[in-house]
């Protein structure tokens, strides 16, 4: 079996972070995974995304066409990957930044307020730590457990003082659909 | 970084902490994408352990520098990419010829010209046979996972100094860019006596000298002929490849590069579709697997030569092959990696049309 997920937004969003730690995760549940970002001349400011593929065996084509979960923080993001998610797939969209429309009816759509939850939590900066619970409440393969210890693992001994908020956001993420 | 714990890490910096593992003593480069994060971490990680990394004016300057380096018998590296690797052709040349274990990464980007920043496959050809001039061969590795970066890696140092030859890793952007789990463990290969060669200074001896220029029409053709007996003897030992359900198999889809994931997969889904195909890769692209290649193609197996480019090892599998079976060619000269569907469906398409013409 073999999955994959894209993380879109703006560059500054943290989407590749996100999309780090998810990968992370996934490593620390002993699964095959890889992570690729689009390169090349972006900028802040201009959309960015990144790849994610999870398998049981060795991961085959690192880079897809399509996707079966598609994580977009801003409007951008959201025209150019709602056409790429695989029929019967799932989009997850930040709705604080997306206008919640539903332009194809063969795959699932996701909208919560990520901004929002990120804003009420103090900083708008842990937008992607917030998409990251909405992620793992909408799809089995992601665990918490595994994301929280993955948040863990890439900010490290450098940056353990942002810990705390980051694991709260990501924890008001899984909580934002109830 | 000595660990046998995986860690999710770039294919660039996998390749220059597996450098730095190693024993690279000297690193020269100039920044191009997709391979800049390489230099950008020796320049923090070199001068912490006190070993030389430079910035180089250009990439002339840096493999001109590796040769240096080399001369010294201390391990030393350049990385780039493509249309920069074009550049070090001549020094590569050169370095052959003095027999110097120079170890040159290249992380592949699109081509010709300054072409593009995306991965593709088009430098086979200048890797393999060489831009530079007269008959020269150098060792080509290359790998298709982040782990294989690390390991060839190593390996390329030790057969480098082993048979004091230049040593190139053959990426490409998509390696260098994408992060998988891996682990480093420790540098597996023994240090290698350079001491016989080496110029370190001549006090208390007699001075050495390394040279690529020919006194004499005699001694230029012996020279020339004890570096092919090597090569030679360097194909005998270290050609290697690998390869799974070939043994039944109808149809053999063949890669290099990351593309050996996607074969690998494309023939997993061809085997479910009831097709008996198998899958074989080279690792080392020079010297090539050119033998096992044959015994399969003598088997009554046929080719399908998957590739980022407009066909350049087909020719060798073609050359390989000799006539004794079909090859094909799946290709594209780069953008988006052929997918596993594209492959699976174009193998069916050939498979479907020889037995229409069987019929």
């Amino acid at each position: 079996m073999e999955k994959n997920f894209i993380f879109a937004g703006f560059g500054g969003q943290g989407v590749l972070l996100a999309g780090t730690i998810l990968a992370n995760s996934f490593m620390l549940q002993g699964k095959n995974v890889t992570w690729y970002p689009c390169y090349g001349a972006e900028m802040r400011g201009g959309t960015v995304n990144c790849e994610i593929v999870v398998s049981d065996t060795e991961v085959s084509s690192v880079h897809k066409q399509d996707t079966d979960f598609a994580l977009v923080l801003n409007q951008q993001s959201f025209d150019k990957f709602v056409k790429r998610v695989k029929a019967g797939g799932t989009i997850i969209a930040n709705s604080t930044l997306v206008t919640e429309s539903k332009p194809r009816t063969d795959i699932k759509y996701i909208f919560a307020p990520m901004g929002d939850i990120a804003n009420s939590l103090g900083s708008a900066k842990v937008t992607n730590m917030v998409s990251l619970g909405v992620l793992a409440d909408t799809c089995d393969l992601v665990s918490k457990e595994y994301l929280a210890k993955a948040v863990e693992l890439v900010l490290g001994e450098k940056k353990k003082q942002f810990l705390p908020l980051n694991l709260k956001a990501l924890e008001a993420g899984c909580g934002a659909l109830v | 970084m000595i660990s046998d714990k995986k860690v999710l890490i770039k294919g660039n910096y996998a390749i220059a902490q597996a450098a730095i593992n190693a024993g690279c003593q000297c690193y020269f480069g100039y920044p191009i994408t997709p391979q800049t994060e390489i230099g950008e971490y020796l320049s923090a990680k070199m001068p912490e352990l006190g070993r030389g990394y430079v910035c180089a004016e250009s990439e002339l300057g840096a493999i001109n520098m590796v040769v240096g380096a080399s001369a010294t018998g201390v391990k030393a590296m350049t990385s780039s990419s493509s249309c920069a690797i074009a550049l070090m052709q001549e020094a590569l040349s050169y370095a052959y010829s003095d027999e110097l274990p120079a170890v040159v990464v290249n992380v592949m980007r699109a081509g010709p010209g300054l072409g593009y920043v995306y991965p593709a496959q088009g430098d086979y050809n200048q890797a393999v046979y060489g831009g530079g001039n007269g008959d020269y061969k150098i060792i080509v590795l290359a790998p298709s996972t982040v782990q294989e970066c690390i390991d060839y890696t190593y390996r390329a140092f030790y057969l480098a100094q082993k048979y004091r030859n230049p040593v190139m890793l053959l990426a490409d952007g998509l390696l260098g860019q994408m992060m998988e789990p891996a682990c480093f463990g420790e540098y597996p290969y023994p240090e290698v006596d350079v001491s016989s060669w080496a110029l370190k200074g001549a006090k208390g001896r007699d001075g050495k000298a390394i040279y690529s220029c020919a006194r004499d029409e005699q001694e230029h053709i012996r020279k020339i002929e004890r570096l092919f007996a090597k090569f030679e003897l360097i194909a005998e030992n270290e050609t290697s490849y690998e390869e799974d359900l070939t043994k039944d198999a109808d149809i053999v889809l063949t890669a290099f590069g990351s593309m050996t994931r996607n074969i690998k997969a494309a023939t997993r889904a061809l085997r479910e579709k009831g097709i008996k195909a198998g899958w074989f890769r080279p690792i080392t692209l020079s010297p090539f697997p050119t033998k096992r290649i044959y015994e399969l193609a003598k088997e009554g197996k046929d080719f399908v030569v998957v590739e980022m480019n407009m066909g350049q090892m087909f020719k060798d599998v073609k050359y390989a092959i000799n006539g004794e079976a079909h090859v094909d060619l799946i290709n594209r000269p780069c953008g988006e990696w052929l997918s596993v569907e594209e492959i699976v469906s174009s193998v069916e398409k050939i498979m479907g049309g020889k037995y229409a013409n069987c019929i």
